[in-house]
């Protein structure tokens, strides 16, 4: 039932000459969730009305299951959308929404009243068949657009940024159930969002874009842990980016001068010949803090500092550090209890280990 | 004209009374200087009423009243001007007629003013605001231009005054109601509507009469009245291309006036007046516009 997608360097180019969608290339598997992930206006959202047949690439293909579907009609794809208003037919009842799309592939009456009622189960709003679109809750108008698209048992479901107009906690529990029903169901799904918890939170494997072209693409803990380009880094999460003239440091490793005279050892076998310009970037929590007089592990880079400002997050707490050198960074600690927290003006070590540096292409 | 103000308040009215309830909230809790604002508010209220609904009242008067002139305060409660109009075969010959041309003009009007609506909003037309411009144009000139220039016209062709010059003539002049109040729809319509149908395996046509055409059904049909009520009580469009034996009310009466002046005017005129309500409220009830613009 589901199916694989392949976009093969399509481009968008409105009149005008906007590159809306740049050579992006990207394979979608069958039975995964996929993530298309970014700012506003970096391409995601063309791409996937692009899959849905809304848009025509200017140049490309996109193929399903190796079937090339660049010029076949939206109504002709086969796949359903969850779209970010919920675009439910306001003239028409719960029921009659999700049992459009059954409707439209002429089965018969008992069969779509038994599926629309089972999809309307899977989503916990049986009894709600009569009601008017404008009769529900946000929440509700989502689980119905839901039903809609999930009832016609699609080869992929498309979702452009569902749950961006719920409510945080409700945000999280729909998050949670639109993850299960993907596994349970084995569905392809391609999800658009520009919130980067929620890709990282769901998705099997994301797509980062910026500026109509796809940055990296990777499982949540590739794109967060090991981000290939400076934008990645940025985008995802806090992050400290340092950049500078690759060195050589003691015993032949090698180093980034950061300026200022801080020095930053780097992980494996030289990535760049002497000299040439680097940019690294290093997590705020896999940086560990300790009060001045502590001796830090000696085989952990290490640097002086001041807090700045502490930032309560609640299960953790951020600093803003300036570092002796005149570097300022980001430091992440859990909270660990009382009287772990350091006040703005306190004088702290920061140590972390060099395989946690990450270089960036630019 | 005074007729054409009926649909509005019937169209409006959930608005109008939620919003007159929420301003009876905030002002109640305001002190005196509120209250006499309040009462100033009413009091322009009901002279603009006074003002718009005085001569029909005049009109119901004159229609009632037994003698043969204007007279008030009246003297009694007649019927015998409806007797008169009701028996009299030009009047009924021109009311028949008169509805006739509104229905036809109504349906053309209808069809041809939603469609190029649709076109002008979606077709991506080069120069779509100098086409709407010309289709609402017939609203800004004095109508018995356009009843003049038709005449001349049919003059050149050497078609004589037939039946569908008439009703082409109302269409004419009723078009730019639908065009307006169908773009008004269409400039709020959600295309994504359109798009989520299509994804569900809804033919482009197929979508037009599951989605597209229900969503603005509200609009064309607030045209369609208005088209109705602006071709039934035509007059110098009308005059122009009117042919004898085939007059609509409106001339008959004009022509009826000419001659004489009684009560028979005024029951005419009470005729139009229900004839056009019920028209609304008939329209209101069988195609359901307030369920649709609710939602």
């Amino acid at each position: 039932m589901s199916a694989g997608i392949e976009i093969a360097e399509v481009s968008k180019v409105y009149e005008g000459g906007v590159r809306a969608v740049d050579a992006v290339a990207m394979e979608i598997r069958a039975g995964e969730f996929f993530s298309l992930l970014g700012p506003s206006g970096c391409g995601k959202t063309t791409t996937l009305r692009m899959i849905a047949g809304f848009d025509t690439p200017s140049s490309g293909e996109i193929r399903i299951d190796g079937a090339d579907i660049t010029r076949v009609p939206a109504h002709k794809r086969d796949m359903a959308m969850v779209f970010q208003n919920y675009a439910l037919f306001p003239h028409r009842t719960v029921a009659e929404n999700v049992g459009f799309g059954l409707r439209m592939r002429k089965l018969d009456k008992a069969t779509i009243a038994a599926k629309v009622k089972a999809a309307l189960a899977m989503v916990e709003l049986s009894g709600m068949d009569d009601r008017r679109p404008a009769q529900l809750s946000g929440g509700q108008q989502q689980r119905v657009a839901l039903a809609r698209a999930i009832v016609i048992e699609p080869r992929v479901l498309l979702c452009d940024e569902p749950l961006g107009a719920l409510d945080k906690k409700l945000r999280q529990q729909m998050q949670f159930e639109l993850k299960q029903l993907q596994r349970n169901l084995g569905l392809t799904l391609v999800f658009v969002t520009h919130d980067q918890e929620e890709a990282l939170a769901m998705s099997d494997r994301i797509a980062v874009m910026n500026a109509g072209r796809v940055e990296q693409v990777g499982t949540p803990v590739e794109i967060y842990d090991r981000p290939q380009t400076r934008f990645v880094a940025d985008f995802i999460g806090d992050t400290n980016i340092f950049r500078g003239q690759r060195v050589t440091v003691d015993n032949n490793g090698t180093g980034i001068a950061a300026g200022n005279g801080l020095v930053l050892e780097l992980p494996g076998p030289p990535a760049a010949a002497d000299g040439a310009v680097l940019s690294v970037a290093l997590r705020p929590e896999k940086i560990r803090l300790a009060p001045k007089v502590d001796t830090l592990h000696p085989k952990h880079a290490s640097a002086n500092g001041t807090v700045e400002s502490t930032n309560f997050l609640g299960g953790a707490v951020l600093y803003r550090i300036s570092l002796d050198n005149g570097h300022r960074v980001l430091a992440q600690q859990p909270n660990a209890g009382a009287g772990q927290l350091y006040a703005p003006g306190a004088p702290v070590m920061l140590g972390w280990t060099p395989a946690d540096l990450v270089i960036l292409k630019d | 004209m005074a007729t054409s103000v009926t649909p509005s308040p019937t169209l409006a009215r959930p608005e109008l009374a939620g919003a007159s309830r929420s301003t009876d909230q905030v002002i109640a809790h305001r002190s005196a200087p509120g209250r006499t604002g309040r009462a100033i508010y009413l009091a322009a209220n009901i002279a603009i009423l006074v003002f718009l609904l005085a001569p029909i009242a005049i009109v119901f008067v004159f229609a009632l009243n037994p003698t043969p002139f204007i007279q008030f305060p009246p003297v009694g409660v007649s019927l015998r001007w409806f007797e008169k109009f009701f028996s009299a075969r030009d009047f009924m010959h021109a009311l028949v007629f008169s509805l006739e041309v509104a229905v036809l003009t109504t349906m053309a009007a209808t069809v041809l003013g939603a469609s190029a609506a649709l076109a002008i909003a979606r077709g991506n037309i080069p120069g779509s605001r100098i086409i709407v411009a010309t289709m609402l144009s017939p609203l800004m000139l004095p109508a018995i231009l356009t009843g003049l220039a038709l005449f001349q016209a049919y003059v050149l062709l050497d078609v004589g005054r037939p039946v569908w010059g008439l009703v082409a003539g109302h269409t004419l002049v009723t078009i730019p109601y639908v065009v307006r109040t169908t773009l008004a729809v269409l400039h709020n319509f959600d295309t994504r509507l359109e798009e989520a149908a299509q994804n569900l395996g809804a033919s482009p046509t197929r979508t037009f009469f599951e989605v597209t055409l229900p969503l603005v059904k509200p609009g064309v049909l607030a045209g369609g009245i208005f088209a109705f009520i602006v071709s039934f009580d035509q007059f110098p469009v009308s005059l122009f291309l009117v042919s004898p034996g085939n007059e609509t009310l409106p001339i008959t009466l004009f022509n009826y006036l000419k001659f004489d002046l009684d009560g028979t005017i005024g029951a005419a005129s009470v005729i139009s007046i229900l004839l056009a309500v019920l028209v609304v409220i008939a329209l209101d009830r069988t195609v359901g516009l307030r369920s649709t613009v609710k939602l």
